[in-house]
């Protein structure tokens, strides 16, 4: 794409190369233990760290931090440029789990195939955490036909009004992390499974696709300003994917040239 | 909020264990009646929403199955409009107390007019559940209507408190012309 945009794809349209450059990835990043690492960044979300924001639509704070979707795209951002760091042509895919193929089969193969594959897992590591944490990473899927359909995303879609798409599309979020379970079932480390960044991949596209229709006009002014700690942004640093250097393509194909 | 006791051998050597799916749905919760003359067939609306505020999600994950006017709804009740199914919120939960005493006591109410700090990210959730068909289906042959809120447990591990998963401080129903 132009301008260097890069294209985040689905995850049931990626190539085997690809397949093998997000291992890859992946792999690299859960291999570094500073705060490059998959350690550090899986921690910011929730333990020990605890920045992600969740549920905030409440009417018990003056101002209702609705900030769900941009404080996760400021993440999702952040750990993409460093698997790029690892990797540099990857891109986060999307998990699609309203795909026919998904409601009958549930997580894609990629995320369960056994073999050496850092998509599968994560060998979390706080010692030091009240209670400590030291093992890997584990599911607990639920019945494929009880993920979100793509009635329910179109509901979502049409919610025209900000409070209520976002508590809409909130909710199926919620619903995918329930239905995964395991570490994804818990806000406390549900960043550490691999999976959690594809799933959030894809609530950012409905977003994105979200703000194609409606634009940010109904986004509250008095958000606007909100830091997206601890990431470099506040939420008008992240309303426009392009100005974050990448977009959603439902599907790519190189066209080859010359003789 | 009283914290979940934590257990010495939950988790074995690795600590706190991976989270479950638990069968036992927590305890469910039955309104008592309320009149809706303003859902009846004489009255139009476009749209009737649940709203639940003052959700608490600091421990398990769960599916809040809303069932209208049927007070024996289960975890085994199918969820359609015969069974008064009206639609179900998810709560993703923080997965209990992952801190020393007092990290998830949410302090609102002790606020300064100067703390600029952000809320506690444990502040009590709002939920809205749009209840539209169920609701016009209830008010074709009942003046009142009782919610029935079933909660399946998605993801609890040994801080939760499984049964008493369901905690809020209110719900209501609003219409709204088309």
């Amino acid at each position: 794409m132009a301008n260097n945009i890069r294209i985040r794809a689905g995850v049931h349209n990626l190539t085997d190369p690809q397949v093998s450059d997000l291992r890859q990835a992946y792999g690299g990043l859960q291999a570094i233990s500073d705060n490059r690492g998959y350690q550090f960044l899986a921690g910011l979300h929730g333990v020990p760290s605890w920045y992600c924001w969740h549920h905030q639509g409440n009417s018990r704070v003056a101002q209702r931090m609705e900030i769900f979707l941009p404080w996760h795209r400021a993440y999702l951002y952040t750990f993409e440029m460093g698997l790029r760091d690892r990797v540099a042509d990857v891109t986060l895919p999307w998990w699609d789990w309203t795909l026919r193929s998904r409601q009958q089969s549930g997580l894609p193969t990629i995320f369960t195939d056994a073999s050496n594959n850092p998509l599968l897992k994560f060998h979390v590591n706080l010692p030091n955490t009240n209670p400590a944490i030291v093992r890997d990473t584990g599911r607990d899927p639920g019945d494929p036909g009880d993920l979100p359909t793509q009635d329910d995303v179109d509901t979502a879609l049409g919610r025209t009004d900000w409070t209520d798409f976002c508590s809409a599309l909130e909710d199926i979020h919620d619903n995918v992390h329930g239905w995964v379970s395991g570490d994804m079932g818990v806000i406390g480390t549900a960043a550490y499974d691999p999976v959690f960044w594809c799933h959030h991949t894809m609530i950012d596209r409905i977003w994105w696709l979200w703000q194609v229709r409606n634009g940010n006009g109904n986004i509250p002014t008095d958000l606007l300003d909100v830091v997206l700690a601890p990431f470099n942004f506040k939420v008008r640093d992240v309303l426009n994917v392009n100005d974050l250097g990448y977009d959603y393509a439902a599907g790519q194909v190189a066209i080859p040239v010359g003789g | 909020m009283a914290r979940k006791t934590r257990s010495s051998s939950g988790g074995g050597r690795g600590g706190l264990g991976v989270p479950k799916r638990i069968k036992a749905p927590g305890r469910i919760f039955t309104s008592k009646p309320v009149k809706i003359d303003f859902a009846g067939p004489d009255h139009r609306y476009a749209r009737a929403d649940l709203e639940i505020e003052g959700v608490f999600h600091g421990e398990a994950s769960y599916e809040g199955r809303v069932f209208l006017n049927n007070p024996k709804a289960d975890e085994t009740t199918d969820k359609n409009l015969a069974n008064g199914y009206a639609g179900s919120f998810n709560i993703f939960g923080h997965g209990g107390c992952l801190g020393d005493p007092g990290h998830c006591e949410v302090n609102d109410h002790k606020r300064e007019a100067y703390d600029f700090r952000a809320p506690h990210p444990l502040t009590p959730a709002f939920k809205r559940v749009t209840i539209t068909d169920a609701l016009r289906a209830v008010a074709k042959t009942a003046n009142e209507v009782t919610i029935t809120v079933v909660p399946i447990i998605q993801a609890a591990n040994e801080l939760s408190d499984t049964n008493n998963v369901f905690r809020f401080e209110s719900m209501k129903i609003l219409t709204y012309n088309g």
